[in-house]
This record gives C-alpha cells, structure tokens and sequence, in this order.
C-alpha cells in the first residue's frame, strides 16, 4: 500500500482507481534472486492473496526440457518460487503475452508489470497500463486497485512527437531495431509513428518489446486516423539508422550460434503455425539447439503445429525463455534470434554473444537443407 | 565560509546522507546494467561499465528497461551493494518503487548534469536538495 500511494502522490494521482487484471514481472528466479524471495514469502505468510485476475511472467525452466539439466538448489528455488505465487492466488501463467490468454478490453485500467506487454497492451490493445515496477504490480493485485495517474488519464496518452519512418521495414527484425533506436531517443515522450505499411501484431509486438528495452516508452501510435494539433516535434528515421541499429545489436564473431531461440517475446498462436508451416520436413542441424518459447496455453492450442516443429529436433519450451533462464550453465555462448529486446539483454543477461537476424535467416541456421 | 553549488529538486524517498557521486548521461536498466552479485556496471555500452553503485550517490537522467529493476535495487540493498542515494532529472516508477521497498533515499527533477563524479555531494531527500560539498578538480 506504501508503494502505490508514493507513486500515486508523485505522478499526481488523486485517487486509486479498480484494475481488471494485473500482471506481475520478477517471477524467475534467474532475475529476482534470494532476498525478493524471502519478500514475497513474507507477504504470503501474512496471508496476502490477488483480488483481481492476475498473471504471471516467464520463470526460470521450462518443466519438460530443462529442469533435469540445471543445478538443484537452483530449481529448487524456482519451484519454491512459484508455490509462493500459487499461494499469493496468481495464475500460474508464466508468459509475457497475457493478452493471448485473455486479452483485456479496450479502455480497461489495468496494471501491469513486464515492460513488453505494457506497450503492447497501451499501443495495440487500447487497454490502459502504466509500466508498473514488479513490486507494484503486485501492490495492485492485491489491492485491486492502481493509482489515477499517467496513462490511466486520457490527456497523458496524446502523441507529443510525430516520427517519420522513411526507412521501410522488411521483417520483424527491422521492426526491433526501430524500437531500439527510438527508445534510445525518446525518453519518455509518445510518438506518432508515420509510414509503417501494414504491419502486422507481432511486427508491433517486436517494436514495443524493443522500445520499452531501450527506453521508458509506454505507449506508440501509428495510422493515418490518428490526428495530432499544432507544433510538434519532428523526427525522421532513415534507412541507416535501422541498418546501424540492427548492426549494433549483433556482437557476435562467429556466424555459428550454439542456440537459436525464436520466441521473445513469447510466440503467438500465428507465429507457432508459421514456424511450423516454414519447418516442412527438415530436420536441426548437430550441435546447435533450437528453442521455440511460449505460453502453455498457446502450447496447447497449437498441439499439432508444436508436434511438427518437436519432429524437426526443436523445442517448445513453455513458462520460460532463453533470456530469463541460465543458458550459460547450460553452456550456450552465443545466441540466434529475431529478437531485438532479447539482442539488447543478452549480452549481460546471458553473458552471451548474439546474432540477430529474422526467423527465416534463424532458420536457414538452424536446419539442414 | 565555504559556498557549495545548491541543486533543489523533489524529495521522493527521505533519507540523508553524504558520499561521492557516480554520474551517468545514460539512462539505466538496473535489470541487466548492474551485477547483483557485485553491484558493478555490467553493461559494456554503458559510461559506467566496470564501476560500482555501492555507497555511490548515483545519479543518472533517468530509470528505462525492464520492471525487475525495483526488485534488483532491493536486492543490492539486503547485500550492502546498493547506493547510498539515487539522484534523477525524471523519476521512473521502476526506480522509484525501488527506492521505496529498498529504502534508498531518492531525489528527482535534479539537472544530473550539474553534477559530477567523484565530486562529494550532501543529499536531503527530506527537503530535495543535493549540496555539492567538494567538486572534483579540472
């Protein structure tokens, strides 16, 4: 409660207002560590419990493939980890797309944590969310309650700087690095995105993933209906600022990837059927893993998209991904993948070096002819 | 009498204390730009890549990336690896339920430019006023 009135007296709140769902980040055990841990067990000992539907982020392992292969006190931690949050009444989620498990309505107050989904929610649902810190996101589930401010009020979420996307963008890796590039730029300013032709969710998914990464952007615009009035800030975005940015991204020397990793943020129902439709009948290459992240619940309604990426050699991991577990443990140095959020964390995350390239280059690597 | 370049902002966490500044032109990630185990930069983009927050006044414009970064903070704190204050030109919620749970004193809407690193800075978070006692030569 401490937590919601400070930051609710700080951004001018004047009230705390109801949340349909909210959804909580620093659930891995990888990114949170021992001392939030005890914190959280505090809470559920007092007798603490979600008053509103309430999410989960990814963990550290995915059940089915890695939690044989990392240390014990390890996944011991994580299990003990998520028996907290089971306790606390959270749903045992584990993704950063709760909008695929239930996508919250337009104009709906929520709060919630995991930067990716706050913009996505914001910019393409129409849902209402400030970018909580995990422990406020957590105040608000239990409460059920947010404080009236930032992009809970209408006013807060008009654009404020119009930016001219003359660079065309090809794939979603080009829609990553433009929100890499533009998060490094805005601070937290709102931008009308001008020139992007028709792109896709998860074109949009990559963009806010990535400009959240790189910035406190909690909210885009794009298309033609939306309108801005009077003098604006302008900024143009060439075709050399998306190729230096993808550039950037990529620290690795090597052009053979110990892991390829498509899924961050976590695959839509959409993306599983093309990676499995692009797979066809090939087969991974030797020594190189292949992970493919998502939700169970995605999982389970793809079954037989997932039975046909798993017949190549691949993984479906569910609950987890590549950033928030120990793929150094697991020995992986250098990583593939069409993320641009997960090229920007990884090289301290993940003590790894990274190739970022589209899912049909990740491909190309990832399986023989 | 001594006089001391004044810089007042708002006081978000209270607390008082007096140590040497770290400061960064770069917005930080705490999730991911700092070590938990050692409390340095780990980021090697970053300014401050190889430099310690711990007991440092750290000042930078302002929080971004990811929202385990409040949990990161609380975690520096129980080990002792935490800064002693956080100055920032604009308070993140990040950073701010940070301070909050970690109980670092925290001051925002402070031209971070103004100061400098190593200079030796008195911190107010009651009042939200940062004093820098001695600035570094040159």
């Amino acid at each position: 409660m401490k937590i919601l009135v400070k930051l609710g007296e700080l951004f001018n709140a004047s009230r705390l207002i109801p949340i349909e769902s909210a959804h909580v980040s620093g659930v891995s055990y990888k990114t949170l560590g021992e001392a939030p841990t005890d914190f959280l067990e505090a809470l559920a000992s007092a007798g603490e419990k979600v008053s509103v539907e309430a999410t989960l982020n990814p963990q550290s392992l995915d059940p089915k493939h890695l939690s044989k292969k990392l240390p014990k006190h390890l996944v011991e931690m994580q299990l003990k980890l998520c028996e907290i949050f089971d306790k606390l009444g959270f749903m045992q989620s584990f993704t950063c797309t709760p909008y695929y498990i239930k996508e919250p309505k337009k104009g709906a107050h929520l709060a919630w944590a995991e930067s990716s989904a706050v913009v996505y929610a914001n910019s393409v649902l129409g849902a209402w969310t400030n970018r909580e810190g995990g422990p406020s996101a957590l105040a608000a589930a239990i409460i059920g309650k947010t404080p009236d401010c930032g992009m809970h009020r209408a006013a807060n979420r008009e654009p404020n700087v119009v930016v001219e996307v003359e660079a065309s963008l090809g794939n979603e890796v080009d829609y990553g690095a433009l929100g890499i590039f533009l998060g490094k730029i805005l601070e937290d300013k709102i931008p009308l995105l001008r020139g992007l032709k028709n792109p896709k969710a998860e074109d949009l998914k990559q963009l806010g993933a990535a400009l959240a990464s790189a910035g406190m952007v909690n909210i885009f615009h794009h298309g033609k209906s939306v309108k801005v009035e009077g003098k604006i800030e302008k900024i143009t975005v060439e075709p050399r600022d998306i190729k230096e940015t993808v550039a950037e991204l990529k620290t690795a020397k090597t052009r053979k990837p110990d892991l390829i990793f498509i899924g961050c943020p976590h695959c839509s129902l959409r993306e599983i059927r093309e990676i499995a439709s692009a797979i066809g009948n090939r087969k991974v290459r030797e020594n190189v893993e292949f992970w493919v992240c998502t939700s169970c619940f995605i999982k389970e309604k793809a079954r037989a998209y997932v039975q046909k990426i798993e017949a190549s050699g691949a993984k479906v991991l569910t609950d987890t991904c590549a950033v928030v577990t120990w793929t150094d443990m697991l020995g992986i140095k250098t990583i593939m993948t069409n993320s641009a959020k997960t090229a920007h964390y990884a090289p301290t995350l993940n003590r790894a070096e990274t190739i970022l390239a589209p899912l049909k280059e990740c491909l190309k690597t990832a399986l023989k002819e | 009498m001594a006089e001391y370049t004044v810089l007042r902002g708002r006081g978000i966490v209270e607390g008082f204390c007096k140590a040497e500044a770290l400061v960064s032109t770069k917005p930080i990630s705490f999730l991911g730009d700092v070590d938990l185990a050692t409390g340095k930069i780990v980021e090697k983009r970053h300014d401050l890549y190889g430099e310690s927050v711990k007991d440092r006044v750290l000042c930078f414009p302002h929080g971004h990336g990811s929202t385990v970064g409040s949990y990161v903070l609380y975690s520096l704190a129980k080990k002792g690896l935490a800064p002693k204050a956080i100055i920032n030109h604009k308070a993140d919620p990040v950073i701010v339920v940070g301070a909050v749970i970690a109980n670092i004193p925290m001051i925002d809407q402070i031209d971070t430019g103004r100061i400098r690193t190593g200079d030796l800075v008195e911190v107010d978070a009651y009042k939200g006023i940062v004093k820098i006692l001695k600035a570094v030569e040159g």
